[in-house]
């Protein structure tokens, strides 16, 4: 979807970041009355409609009817209806004036994004490719993002940002990524043109060429979500850093870096010693994760790709890991497969289980169908993979015993990734057995379900609500005993083993 | 360029596609190899719009309106443009220069013809079925663009590793083209897909299903088996499509057989097995290639749905999947576990191309099922009852939970693995049975005993 660079660039009315969720406007419709009122604080300087236009308008308006700026197969009428919708848009906020006229596309410009956009959508034939070819097959549906990608912090920095980037949603970060101030929204709401008078001509011609390459309505990836292609344009040169402090918080990009706030390798290596010290005593994981990404980025826009940063990607991979992060995580994963795919040195196998792992909690099978064709030989015979390769083999089965044994034994991180689906796969197994056995001990189902012991075994079921089939008996030797008539709970199982296979959260995929 | 122009005349009179097509190929004809060196040589590169335009002017034989004329004009030139490059092409490759941009060039020039096609019958310049012709045209497309893609990766063989302008590091762009030609067939489809004229007979809709074929081979192609969906979901969201048994055969066949195999890839095997079933029935008798490739997707997903494993006879018509999928329906049949882990693992990489393997994974439960009846009938029947005769008596329906161990480790014991099976895994294997429905009946720990049904205990199985 080529979404039109010009409108993508459009001072739109901000609204509250309340309203941030709302799908990206793509025309110039009046913003609905409700949405921009809360916001308003008075700030629409009530100023009685002028009758006397600003020169500006009036030499847009005059643009607009030069038979020079006509584009084929858009009537003067539509045209004409454009113009008004325009101006009134402007004047309806008082902001004709401020409004940065001679670079406002023109209202032919508009609708004829606006019909590349709807032959878009007539064919819902969204294209497979981003700008630069990258088949990003998994999330062509513009509403699964990433929770932020790596690609877009180089694409996008924003020094004077006050919320960090990784706060917001990814939408609405890449909505405004033109302006991180986001305590300035709500003025912009009224003073808006401000954020696009920012873009000069040349940065949008850049843009418009660049959008416009596909000219045909097919491209699906909407500006928001392929800045990669910006970053290739704007820093194929690297930055030589020349910052030298430890520690600095991390911002996305939106212009080359400068030097002055990059730091050297050197400097890096040095912040990941200090890194890891301050992992070990203090375990702020945000803090962290934040330094992290601002050491990726500048790894990144200096072109630094050794050994080095396949240490700091799988560093900060397992500390994701650690604290559940997943989208963090698989970031990281991404481009760690990609780094070990250009001989870099590193810990291969062990993150390819990790992999595994991972494609195992998210039950993609077509994931996992590529993941095992990209197996060598040798790598199943690797312990840290064939116990990955296990875990597979044994769900796949429904073989719960030796899963349960595997979980047990799980080498590295990977108990950490099967925590994420071990409670999923004990209802499973509990959905089994509920069918297959009347009634059983609580001692073995403890057992077969890998808990500590039966206290936390008991816990997990009562809080499954299937406290009511728990008893207490004497066994033929006169030893109390917990049973459980799992039997009774069978449908209890059943229903929850659905919903918790159902609701399999993926946060960003490969 | 008056003779050269000749049998497009011929091939236009006939009002097919085909013929059409077959005068503006990428290939000379198998009996006229020196074509398109002849096409070539009628014109040169200044002259070669002015040639055409004269030629379709002085031409009394088909009337074609001023519109028309100026598109084929358009579509010949193009196609004189690419004949250019696709024989200096050969040249270069017949005297050994391998070079990738004569291949580029060649595939930029294809994608012109192409692009001029759509433009002309977007607007609306050409006769209705000249969007099959746009189909071939299409087709050959994306086999210059795969020899082009072909042709770059050996000319980069490794990964450009100075390419470290990006965070996400960029993957190699093995099908650079091919994905371009991806954009191109998607043009056609929505072309096809959007045509408003009412009157069916002139619709670009009858192209729906060719070019939808023709982007699953291209995405199947590329790995991005997903976009697909959008193609499909396309064509279910457009109502006013004429009816499907209205298309030619082809275009069924083809389109069952990927709904089919998307279906499959989905985990949806019901709607897999009724796709890839309609796929066969249409599928021409004497189509080995496509019934091979039906059978691949159709076999497991039976294995799935309905436990069943084909017969010798029909895996006997396609021998590559006989050697494929033969050794694995044997041991299921026998209900030989480690002969089935065994030729699972040794069919993997074929499996895995094929991205059936974790649907065949799956029928180990079938192979499993068969074992423990084995064991089930073993154990033979209750003693008679007073009044009872021979006929109707009962099968032992208690059976001690050790048989089934043992028949679950007579097979692990022999290979001398070192894998054992202990007890709560005999289990647990049972209790899953349970649970799929493949045995009826419970299992009693107190008792190390399993009940089974006395009547239906291995239902479908006839006991």
């Amino acid at each position: 979807m080529s979404l039109p660079t010009v409108t993508a660039a459009w001072p739109r009315p901000m609204q509250p970041p309340a309203y941030n969720a709302v799908t990206p406007r793509t025309t110039l419709q009046p913003a609905h009355p409700l949405a921009t009122a809360p916001s308003d604080k008075g700030a629409v300087n009530s100023k009685p409609k002028k009758v006397e236009w600003p020169p500006a308008v009036r030499d847009y308006v005059r643009r607009a009817f030069d038979p020079a700026n006509a584009i084929e197969g858009i009537s003067s009428t539509d045209m004409q209806a454009k113009l008004k919708e325009t101006i009134s848009f402007f004047a309806e906020r008082g902001a004709q004036e401020t409004n940065d006229w001679p670079n406002h596309p023109l209202p032919q410009q508009i609708l004829q994004n606006e019909q590349r956009l709807a032959a878009f959508h007539l064919a819902n034939s969204a294209s497979p490719f981003n700008s630069n070819g990258h088949a990003n097959i998994l999330s062509f549906s513009p509403a699964k993002k990433r929770k932020s990608q790596d690609g877009e912090e180089l694409a996008t920095q924003q020094a004077q940002a006050s919320i960090p980037p990784w706060r917001k949603t990814n939408l609405e970060s890449r909505m405004t990524f033109a302006e991180g101030h986001s305590e300035k929204r709500q003025k912009k709401s009224n003073a808006a043109g401000d954020a696009f008078s920012k873009f000069d001509q040349a940065d949008l011609d850049k843009r418009r060429q660049r959008f416009n390459l596909g000219n045909n309505g097919t491209k699906t990836t909407p500006p928001w979500a392929s800045p990669r292609r910006e970053e290739d344009e704007m820093t194929n040169a690297p930055v030589v850093g020349t910052n030298q402090s430890l520690e600095k918080s991390y911002f996305r990009l939106t212009a080359p870096p400068k030097p002055e706030t990059v730091r050297p390798l050197p400097v890096l290596e040095k912040t990941l010693a200090m890194l890891r010290q301050k992992w070990k005593t203090e375990k702020n994981y945000n803090y962290i994760c934040n330094q992290f990404k601002s050491l990726r980025q500048d790894l990144t826009v200096q072109h630094i790709k050794t050994a080095f940063t396949v240490k700091v990607y799988e560093i900060h991979a397992r500390i994701s890991l650690e604290k559940g992060d997943l989208g963090e995580y698989n970031q990281c994963q991404t481009q760690l497969k990609a780094l070990y795919a250009q001989g870099l040195e590193g810990k291969p196998a062990e993150f390819k289980a990790y992999r595994i792992l991972y494609i195992v909690y998210t039950c993609n099978k077509s994931d996992m169908n590529d993941m095992l064709a990209e197996l060598t030989l040798a790598d199943k015979q690797h312990p840290w993979i064939k116990h990955a390769l296990d875990v597979r083999s044994a769900l796949a089965l429904g073989n719960y015993h030796k899963f349960f044994k595997l979980y047990l034994v799980a080498l590295n991180m990977g108990s950490y990734l099967m925590d994420m689906f071990i409670e999923r796969e004990r209802l499973n197994a509990l959905a089994n057995i509920s069918r297959g056995y009347a009634n059983v001990t609580l001692r073995f189902l403890t057992d077969e379900l890998g808990f500590e012991n039966d206290d936390s075994c008991r816990e997990f079921l009562e809080s499954h609500g299937a406290q009511t089939i728990i008893e207490q008996k004497a066994d033929e030797s006169n030893r109390m005993q917990y049973r459980v008539k799992i039997r009774e709970a069978a449908a209890l199982f059943e229903s929850l083993r659905a919903a918790a296979f159902r609701k399999v959260d993926i946060k960003g995929q490969i | 360029m008056q003779a050269a122009l000749v049998p497009f005349q011929e091939a236009y009179a006939t009002g097919l596609a085909q013929p059409v097509a077959d005068f503006l190929s990428p290939v000379p004809p198998p009996h006229d190899p020196g074509r398109l060196y002849d096409f070539f040589r009628a014109s040169n590169d200044d002259r070669i719009t002015g040639d055409v335009k004269n030629a379709f002017k002085y031409n009394k034989r088909t009337r074609m309106s001023q519109k028309e004329t100026d598109a084929w004009v358009d579509i010949i030139s193009g196609y004189w443009r690419a004949v250019k490059q696709i024989i200096r092409a050969d040249e270069a490759a017949n005297q050994g220069r391998v070079g990738s941009e004569l291949y580029l060039a060649e595939y930029d020039a294809w994608k012109d013809v192409t692009s001029s096609f759509i433009k002309h019958i977007s607007g609306g310049a050409l006769p209705a079925w000249a969007i099959f012709t746009l189909y071939f045209t299409a087709n050959h497309l994306r086999r210059i663009a795969i020899r082009a893609d072909e042709q770059l990766a050996k000319g980069k063989p490794s990964t450009s590793t100075n390419s470290f302008s990006d965070d996400i590091v960029p993957q190699a762009a093995r099908s650079e083209k091919l994905e371009e030609a991806a954009r191109v067939f998607n043009r056609v489809f929505a072309l096809c897909l959007g045509d408003r004229n009412p009157d069916m007979s002139e619709s670009r809709k009858w192209g729906v299903y060719c070019i939808a074929n023709l982007q699953f081979k291209t995405y199947f192609k590329l790995k991005a088996i997903s976009l697909s969906k959008n193609v499909v979901k396309s064509i279910q969201a457009q109502s006013d499509l004429p009816p499907f048994e209205l298309y030619p055969r082809a275009h069924r066949v083809t389109y069952k057989y990927y709904t089919g195999v998307l279906a499959f890839l989905q985990e949806d095997y019901a709607k897999a097995e009724k796709d890839l079933q309609e796929a066969w029935d249409l599928c021409y008798a004497r189509s080995l290639k496509n019934k091979s490739l039906i059978l691949t997707y159709l076999i497991p997903c039976r294995l799935i749905t309905q436990h069943a494993i084909p017969s010798a006879a029909l895996l006997a018509e396609t021998p590559t999947l006989a050697s494929l999928i033969g050794p694995l329906v044997s041991c299921i049949k026998k209900g030989d576990l480690t002969g089935f882990d065994k030729a699972l693992a040794d069919g993997e990489p074929e499996f895995v191309k094929r991205r059936i393997f974790l649907t065949l994974e799956r029928s180990r439960d079938i192979a499993l099922r068969n074992l423990l009846r084995k064991v089930y009938l073993a154990a033979g029947y209750d003693d008679l009852k007073e009044g009872q005769i021979e006929k109707d008596r009962i099968r032992k329906s208690r059976i001690p939970l050790i048989h089934f161990a043992t028949a679950l480790r007579m097979g692990i014991a022999g290979a001398g693995s070192g894998l054992t099976v202990e007890d709560d895994e005999v289990e647990c294997l049972l209790a899953n049975q349970i649970y799929k429905g493949l045995m009826k009946g419970y299992i009693s720990r107190e008792h190390a005993m399993v009940v089974l049904n006395k009547k239906g205990a291995f239902p479908g199985t006839g006991v």
